[in-house]
């Protein structure tokens, strides 16, 4: 029981920490929470499910093209929305925020209908429900397998990008100080937008397994996990990339265990509790730093 | 009163005038049938609520993600109380008002000396988890059942010898909400005018130079956020006495972000900018409401025009419909010092 609840946690925790790690870049290249980041996600579980069902997509491509489409709409969302407001006061770029993503959600609700709708007959490859291993009394699917590995997966490849490539420096260099970034030549603006595709994909991917673990996607599917994504990404320390990946698992964690344990009608307060108690107890998280209030930092 | 005479006010005077007089008369006017009156009540209590939240995001120029929590706990404290104990609305009304206030402290004294964003989504987990309190301790609320059967608000003179009224139909809580709304505003202004006022309009324009002139930030923001919160509070007893029915679905997110956008829209921190907002988002509501199930869709798309609203509002127009000088020049600033760049001679872009 104890360890099928925390396989069931760590699988969570895994997709928790992908969307996590978006919310945390974007919010350390631009100081935003992006609040769309969680429409992102849900557009990607909709991206697939219609590759899949109109063009008739294998699921692994569909997958792989849902993302890509994914990143492209993180990036026209940064430029639509968010780019003319640099230089306004946080307050503004928030309610933007806030704005893009009811919209987001409501747009989704009116092209695919608010029902829930699963993934078309035998599009999932059919070996997911199969038993892949057994330990200690715990069945683990082919599907659990897969979530891990993807998650895995992206996790070390974001880490690669973040610290070996020209791009992942340029990241960095944005992040600690954007005049200084500019003066040295750096593009800030596209890098930004870059980082804003990575986020999206991350999102995007994310949203896919979701949807096809429980094999429902809906509009508002977005809401609940940004909140819980962002929850964790405030525990890991804001900013902080590998504090969003740990935020993510231990979250997800946390949560199947509180539900198994606790009270499974609490289930999405224990991540609104754990994210206000964090953040009045140790705001700066695991591993971030404290935020101080910049009004123009922009 | 012998002083007030018309031609000694100024136009927006006689404009306010105009219109509270139209608002006294609108109940006898031929078209005004049970449904008008319905929705006049619906904007008088959302710009109660508009008028309360202004004050975080208005005066303070925090964003409050979290109104509608307070709006909740309100009602419930109004439905329970009444429904257990059979308190009177006037004595509820305080009671509702120090409940809203107590919370508004309790969450505000540890988060607000934290950074805006993070107030923000503390707010929205709270309401959040007030929601989920409201739904699942069943002994308490009756959960998702819902609260039915809450008494109407009532004048009771027995106890002098007089009559007992009870506010039937639609036509005596329109008034009441008439009253309600013009205590709030009258109470608005007079803080907006105060001391307690200009201390906010310090945080909001400049933190570094308010603390430096001596303001306690922590505490006049617990304030600001105490007293929003309370009229919140308010705001739901009456809701709760008015539809006698509750239920923890009519306390989503969606009514903070409907609150808010009344804000943005109407201009923050404008008292009358703010009422506008009201007026004309809960009117577009309404209209949607009618309009979308027509064409096949379900309800809750509303939503899609309110979302566009505040992203537009913010790119085009970010300090509302009626700006206040001092939001607008704040959210100029930036975009002014962009202009004035100009590429260096013999730089391409």
């Amino acid at each position: 029981m104890l360890l099928q609840q925390l396989v069931n946690g760590l699988t969570i925790g895994g997709i928790y920490a992908m969307i996590a790690v978006g919310y945390t870049m974007i919010y350390g290249v631009i100081q935003l929470i992006n609040f769309a980041h969680g429409e992102i996600y849900m557009l990607g579980a909709f991206f697939a499910i219609t590759f899949i069902s109109f063009l008739g997509l294998p699921f692994y491509v569909a997958f792989l093209v849902a993302m890509a489409c994914c990143a492209v709409c993180g990036v026209l969302l940064d430029i639509v929305a968010y780019r003319p407001l640099r230089q306004s006061p946080r307050l503004a770029a928030l309610i933007t925020a806030i704005g893009m993503s009811i919209f987001l959600q409501n747009l989704a609700m009116i092209i695919w209908g608010s029902r829930p709708k699963p993934f078309p007959h035998g599009a999932l490859p059919a070996y997911f429900e199969k038993t892949a291993v057994t330990f200690g009394g715990v069945n683990l699917s082919w599907f659990h397998l897969f979530i891990f590995t993807i998650t895995i997966v992206m996790m070390v490849g974001l880490n690669l990008i973040i610290k070996k490539t020209r791009w992942g420096k340029a990241m960095r260099a944005v992040a600690q100080n954007k005049t200084m970034a500019a003066l040295t030549g750096i593009n800030v603006n596209r890098v930004i937008s870059y980082t804003f595709a990575l986020a999206g994909a991350l999102g995007g991917a994310a949203g896919i397994m979701v949807g096809a673990f429980y094999n429902s996607i809906f509009p508002t599917m977005g809401y609940v996990a940004g909140v819980k994504a962002f929850a964790a990404a405030v525990l890991g320390g804001i900013g902080s990339v590998p504090g969003a990946m740990l935020g993510g698992v231990v979250l997800g964690v946390a949560e199947a265990l509180g539900a198994g344990y606790l009270s499974s009608l609490y289930r999405d307060g224990i991540s609104y509790a754990v994210m206000i108690i964090v953040i009045i107890l140790i705001p700066a998280g695991l591993f971030g730093k404290v935020l101080k209030e910049t009004k123009k930092s922009m | 009163m012998g002083k007030l005479r018309l031609q000694n006010l100024t136009r927006g005077g006689k404009i306010r005038i105009g219109l509270l007089a139209l608002a006294l008369i609108l109940p006898f006017f031929p078209f005004v049938t049970d449904y008008v009156l319905h929705i006049a009540i619906l904007v008088l209590l959302y710009m109660i609520l508009a008028l309360g939240l202004n004050i975080v995001p208005g005066f303070n120029g925090l964003l409050d993600l979290g109104y509608v929590g307070f709006y909740g706990i309100g009602a419930y404290t109004s439905g329970l109380l009444t429904y257990h104990f059979g308190l009177s609305f006037w004595v509820i009304i305080p009671l509702a008002f120090m409940n809203g206030a107590l919370w508004g402290i309790l969450l505000g004294a540890p988060t607000l000396r934290l950074t805006g964003d993070y107030f923000a989504i503390v707010t929205f987990g709270f309401s959040e988890l007030v929601v989920l309190f409201l739904t699942n301790e069943i002994w308490l609320t009756r959960g998702p059942l819902g609260l039915p059967g809450i008494d109407v608000v009532s004048i009771d003179l027995t106890l002098f010898g007089g009559p007992k009224w009870e506010f039937i139909g639609e036509l005596p809580y329109y008034y009441l909400a008439i009253v309600m709304v013009l205590v709030t505003v009258f109470v608005m202004y007079r803080i907006q005018d105060s001391r307690l006022g200009r201390a906010w309009f310090a945080i909001r324009d400049d933190e570094v130079a308010a603390v430096s002139c001596g303001i306690n930030l922590l505490a006049y923001k617990v304030i600001a956020f105490a007293i929003s919160a309370a009229f919140g509070a308010v705001g739901g007893s009456f809701f709760a006495r008015w539809v006698t029915f509750l239920s923890p679905d009519m306390f989503k997110f969606w009514e903070s972000f409907l609150i808010l956008c009344m804000i943005v829209l109407g201009g923050m921190g404008n008292i009358w900018g703010v009422m506008i907002g009201a007026l004309v988002l809960v009117s577009l509501s309404e209209v949607l409401r009618e309009i979308l199930p027509l064409l096949g869709m379900p309800v809750n798309v509303r939503f899609l025009a309110f979302g566009l609203i505040m992203v537009l509002m913010m790119r085009f127009r970010p300090a509302g419909m009626m700006p206040i000088a001092a939001v607008a020049a704040q959210m100029r600033a930036g975009r002014v010092k962009r202009k004035k760049v100009k590429p260096a001679v013999g730089m391409k872009k």
